[in-house]
């Protein structure tokens, strides 16, 4: 059962989101902001408050229930207003909801409101409404990629699996465990103890959405003209795929404490012409560089660099190189920090393993590989090469088509090819890629790329793709003793025990004997630009979320 | 000589207008004649020369030269050009003027592929609707009516969607799928027009069989037509690789077309403006040298439009 | 004449079904789940809830009837990526935008492409006529990626008279639509050209001026209108292919488009997206030659008859 994992590892991490992470990714995130902008500090507020930022595309959906991108969660996280929000250091504090309890035994969790919150149309907002759009979302008929989110309640997944045709989905909807008890108060029940669940709440598919409006205009309720928000910043203008404005609404509950006026919103998807924009003026932020673009953006006072939660990754297909020394050959014959320096270039990391730095335990969770040093090792690979029995020397390497990966794939070629292994890459768009990657991977692929950004602050985000069942592992890489390793993980509650078990099982895969199912190429940086007249409060955290109430601009 | 565009002069050569004169027996002073006009047409004669001094590039310099094109060396990445590089290197530090030749080889490989490809379901089409007539014609025809409809771009995107992978192959196949309606008509009424010739109704009536007819009367009469077709079509085929390139639907690398490097070369363009000003020359170079060339073969092979 | 137009228009029926039916069956043999559009694995669940919604399992010749009606209707069905918008809706942002900027091009092609073919006629073989050419030729031949790159960056980065991308402003439409139109104005102006340099040398022209008529009137009246025959014919095919080629230019100049929409729709498998507008694309295709062919019996009545 896929989905079940899905709600428990999501839980766990959601927990250490909570109580870990948040102090130590966030020191991080500060460090990398602070460090760049303190020089600049202490400008004036200038007297026009208006930016123009880059959504970078069309986002898929501004419906909370059905987006699930960065991009959609990034505007509707400032036009609407969550229950909790977290806060720089990632933990939730309350938002729309005055105060979160939770009952002794854990299983039962009731938001009370604000008095002072209504819709953009006047209408109060409602426990009732959020009643409404919990349900709605988990609804087989919405078909929500994050109906799973809500898993955690009762009966939640199994109206979200319910057949129409079979199934009497009406009563397995009454039977849902989310109920407002009177105007004010919201009360879940969930399936066991969930300390983790009031920060998980602080997910963008948990906003409530407004139904008069939804049952008026269906499908086409979150078009500018007739979405009804309730968030510091109303929708504007919403022209697809070109721009998406805000404006500053005065009636929010903590209007005072937002200073822009207006965010207009431009969508460029090519990095070329994004950069070309910002540097015409067009544009104050950008959000993505292209690779080839930033040495000489690097050196401009607007580049600002974040850290990230994500690991770049290459996955052997482990039934293709059967054998763990050709992997581990292959692993060291590539000088990666010299692929990061030449063609990355956005200061990723070497990684060392799959967990990435900033995660909250990283030290105690990384295993150092000894297969995985920065500038690779073609001695030592050419070594373990000449003592494979039967060594595959002529192999497929899938990337999927954008830019960065078939720069990177040329730097590994070359590199494969010193090592006496003929290379070939291949490349497809990522929508087939990722069909073509099953899991079960296609027998023609022997290496493939792809990357991991974290959902969540937590190690088991990483490490849970490994396992035999998920449904992100390309490898056929299947070891039970990693599987029964990431089993205890989830059990255990007190952090560092779990990272000393996170730690054996990278080890399992990196360490001295590792299987090495995949090669951790290197840990995600967020780069961008930002106008100097923002960029000390322009500020994104490790899950890529801007918060536009916090920004200024200044003379 | 008149300047017209490629595709649409062609389409005008439909019935009527082909090259009529002539039975096969003054072949060989027909070709003479053919040439001395040729080399007559100095702007023709000269995007000849071109033409193939950048084939002979192609073919030649990745052989002499002293680079390995995929050679990776970063401490010469992103030169400008020198004496040693002269069209500098990219951002890998490969020798651009090695890899502008390969790149040549790709793109004109397949741009003569995807040529030939369209001439030969063109001309098997034409040549069978025009050749049988009647009611398969007339099917054939609507048919191909129908086809004209398909948007080019559009289709060659699907189509190499659906195999899924980009190489020489795929991308000629993708560039002729929809492209060879234009040639199936003018084949049609190539072979339409030279049915009615004397000479073919003599063969007939002496009972010639149809293939005789075929191979040693009509076929050598379109040849010049289809040669002219050739340079043609190459332009377009060309520059159809370079766009789907440029969309991000190029070969694997390591090989690139000059589309490919176009790519490539847009985005380091501040920086390093030699990456995509070199292979976008290139593909100028190619198709305006095509075009001159099927200009100056229209006129010397189609004496009707002979210069007076 | 009246009888051709109804039945050419008749005649777009079948051809749409063919064209609905070709791309309906190649859609189906792409890999790819459009349901799934990061790195993360779709539940089971959802991943049913969502096959159940837009009904992709059902046989395949349901599927067929039901888009066919839903065309018939105007109705192109919803998206199965981005939620929540219909392709009607996609359509009607999207498509007048890719319809103006083609228009612009095509009005910047004619506008300076005839004059100047025009002039070089008249001021045949002077340094007018050959420079005329050589830069008509020139631009017909460079990619228009290149020309697109250089003109943002030097008339919109370094002398800032006009925004880098978008398409709000008329300030926005001026750079894309010359990157777009540079092509298709070379051609026009060798076109022109080269129907007006024989037409000159017709004998009513000589006629016309041996008999004293203003030589201006001469030329404005006859001349002109038959050195257009040739401009219409390839504005037919030329149009569609603006429309349908701006892939690149959308691409660089970031013009929400249908080019762009089409190619973001293949690549995320959005069947009914890409089906929509590739069914739309060839109405446009269809149309641009339907209006060519009436246009053409117009100007030129001779057509008329044969082609009815």
């Amino acid at each position: 059962m896929r989905t079940k994992t899905l709600w428990l590892w999501l839980a766990l991490l959601v927990t250490s989101l909570a109580l870990v992470a948040a102090g130590c990714g966030g020191d991080d995130d500060e460090a990398a902001g602070t460090g760049a902008t303190t020089e600049e500090s202490g400008g004036n507020e200038a007297a026009e408050q208006v930016i123009t930022v880059n959504w970078g595309t069309e986002p898929p959906s501004l419906d909370p229930g059905l987006a699930s991108d960065v991009t959609s969660a990034n505007i509707l996280f400032n036009i609407m207003d969550p229950l909790v929000k977290l806060d720089e250091d990632l933990k939730p504090v309350p938002a729309a909801a005055e105060s979160v309890e939770t009952s002794e035994d854990g299983k039962t969790v009731t938001y009370v409101l604000r008095d002072d919150l209504k819709w953009t149309n006047g209408d109060p907002v409602t426990a009732q409404d959020f009643e409404y759009s919990w349900k709605r979302t988990v609804s087989p008929e919405l078909a929500a990629d994050y109906a799973y989110q809500f898993y955690g309640i009762v009966g939640a997944q199994e109206y979200n699996s319910c057949d129409p045709k079979k199934d009497d989905c009406a009563a397995l909807a009454d039977k849902m465990g989310v109920k407002a008890l009177d105007d004010k108060t919201l009360e879940v029940k969930l399936t066991s103890a969930q300390p983790w669940f009031v920060q998980q709440s602080a997910h963008h598919s948990f906003i409530a959405v407004h139904k008069a409006t939804v049952d008026k205009f269906g499908d086409k309720w979150t078009e500018a003209a007739n979405i009804v928000t309730n968030g510091p910043f109303k929708l504007e203008n919403w022209e697809h795929s070109s721009a998406i404005d805000l404006v500053k609404w005065d009636e929010w509950r903590d209007a005072a404490s937002v200073k822009l006026t207006r965010v207009n919103g431009r969508m460029i998807e090519d990095g070329t012409t994004a950069v070309q924009a910002f540097e015409a003026g067009e544009v104050d932020v950008l959000e993505t560089l292209p690779p080839d673009e930033t040495a000489r953006l690097k050196e401009t006072p607007e580049y600002e660099k974040y850290t990230a939660l994500g690991t770049y990754y290459h996955g052997f297909n482990v039934e293709s190189i059967t054998d763990v020394k050709q992997r581990r050959a292959m692993a060291l014959a590539i000088p990666r920090q010299s692929l990061i320096d030449n063609i990355a270039q956005a200061d990723q990391i070497p990684a060392t393993g799959m967990t990435p730095e900033g995660m909250p335990g990283y030290d105690a969770i990384n295993p150092a590989s000894p297969w995985l040093p920065a500038e690779g090792d073609m001695e030592q690979a050419k070594q373990l090469m000449s003592e494979v029995a039967n060594p595959k020397k002529s192999i497929t390497l899938y990337i999927n088509d954008a830019p960065g990966h078939r720069e990177i794939a040329v730097g590994i070629q070359a590199a494969w090819e010193e090592l006496g292994i003929e290379s070939t890459i291949k490349q497809q768009e990522f929508q087939q890629y990722l069909e073509f990657l099953g899991p079960p991977p296609n027998k023609d692929v022997d290496v493939y790329r792809l990357g991991w950004i974290g959902d969540f602050v937590d190690a088991i985000n990483f490490l849970e793709l490994w396992t035999c069942e998920s449904g992100n592992n390309s490898t056929n890489y299947c070891n039970k003793e990693y599987d029964a390793l990431i089993e205890k993980a989830r059990a255990t509650e007190d952090n560092d025990a779990r990272y000393e078990i996170y730690g054996q099982a990278e080890e399992i895969l990196f360490g001295e004997n590792g299987d090495m199912p995949i090669i951790p190429f290197y840990y995600y940086t967020y780069q961008g630009l930002e106008r100097e007249s923002i960029k000390e409060s322009f500020d994104r955290n490790l899950l890529d979320q801007v918060d536009l109430t916090k920004v200024v601009v200044t003379e | 000589m008149s300047v017209t565009d490629a595709r649409e002069e062609a389409l005008a050569t439909e019935p009527g207008s082909a090259p009529a004169s002539g039975a096969p027996i003054r072949q060989t002073n027909l070709w003479k004649d053919a040439w001395r006009r040729y080399v007559r047409n100095r702007a023709a004669t000269l995007a000849g020369v071109v033409f193939v001094v950048v084939l002979l590039y192609c073919l030649v310099a990745p052989i002499l030269s002293p680079y390995d094109p995929n050679k990776i060396n970063f401490t010469i990445a992103s030169q400008t050009p020198t004496l040693d590089h002269p069209f500098g290197t990219d951002k890998f530090g490969r020798d651009l003027f090695t890899r502008t030749a390969l790149g040549g080889r790709v793109s004109i490989l397949i741009g003569f592929g995807a040529t030939l490809a369209i001439l030969l379901i063109g001309v098997v089409y034409g040549s069978i609707s025009g050749f049988v007539g009647g009611r398969l014609d007339n099917g054939l025809m609507r048919f191909l009516d129908a086809l004209y409809g398909l948007p080019y771009l559009p289709f060659a995107i699907i189509t190499l969607q659906i195999i899924g992978r980009t190489d020489m192959w795929t991308m000629m196949i993708a560039l002729s799928i929809a492209s060879w309606f234009t040639t199936a008509r003018i084949v049609r009424g190539q072979v339409l027009s030279l049915k009615e010739n004397d000479y073919v109704r003599a063969a007939k009536a002496v009972g010639a069989r149809w293939y005789r007819i075929l191979g040693r009367h009509l076929l050598p009469n379109t040849l010049g037509v289809l040669i002219i077709a050739i340079f043609l079509e190459l332009p377009g085929v060309i520059l159809g690789e370079a766009f789907l390139s440029f969309i991000g639907l190029g070969i694997s690398p390591p090989d690139a077309s000059w589309g490919a490097m176009a790519q490539e070369g847009r985005t380091v363009f501040r920086s390093h403006p030699t990456a995509i000003i070199v292979p976008s020359v290139a593909i100028a170079t190619l198709v305006l040298c095509a075009n001159f060339v099927a200009d100056g073969l229209r006129d010397a092979l189609d004496p009707r439009t002979r210069e007076t | 004449m009246l009888k051709f137009i109804v039945r050419r228009i008749f005649w777009t029926i079948p051809v749409l079904l063919v064209v609905i039916f070709l791309t309906f069956t190649m859609m189906r043999q792409i890999g790819g789940n459009p349901f799934r559009q990061s790195e993360r694995a779709v539940t089971e669940a959802t991943q049913r809830n969502l096959e159940a919604k837009f009904h992709v399992n059902d046989p395949w010749y349901l599927q067929y009837a039901h888009y066919v009606k839903g065309v018939a209707t105007f109705d192109l069905g919803p998206s199965l990526v981005v939620r929540g918008r219909d392709v009607n809706d996609i359509v009607a942002t999207h498509f007048p935008t890719s319809i103006q900027l083609g228009l612009f091009a095509f009005l910047f092609a004619i506008v300076l492409g005839v004059p100047l073919g025009m002039i070089a006629a008249l001021r045949h073989n002077t340094w007018v006529d050959y420079s005329a050419m050589f830069f008509s030729n020139v631009f017909h031949a460079v990619p228009s990626f290149l020309i697109a790159t250089l003109l943002i960056y030097f008339v919109a980065l370094k002398a800032g008279w006009f925004p880098t991308s978008g398409w709000t402003s008329w300030e926005h439409k001026v750079l894309p639509s010359i990157a777009l139109g540079f092509g298709p104005m070379a051609l026009f102006a060798r076109l022109v050209r080269g129907t007006m340099l024989e037409t000159l040398q017709q004998d009513y022209v000589r006629t016309a001026k041996a008999k004293g008529l203003r030589y201006r009137r001469v030329v404005g009246l006859h001349v002109l209108r038959n050195s257009l025959i040739p401009v219409v014919t390839a504005a037919g095919p030329l149009l569609g292919f603006i429309i349908t080629g701006s892939f690149v230019i959308e691409l660089i100049f970031n013009i929400p488009g249908i080019g762009q929409q089409f190619v973001d729709s293949v690549f995320n498998r959005d069947y009914s997206v890409v089906m929509g507008l590739t069914v739309l694309l060839s109405v446009i295709v269809i149309v641009a030659n339907l209006v060519v062919d009436i246009l053409y019996g117009i100007l030129d009545p001779r057509t008329r008859d044969v082609r009815a």
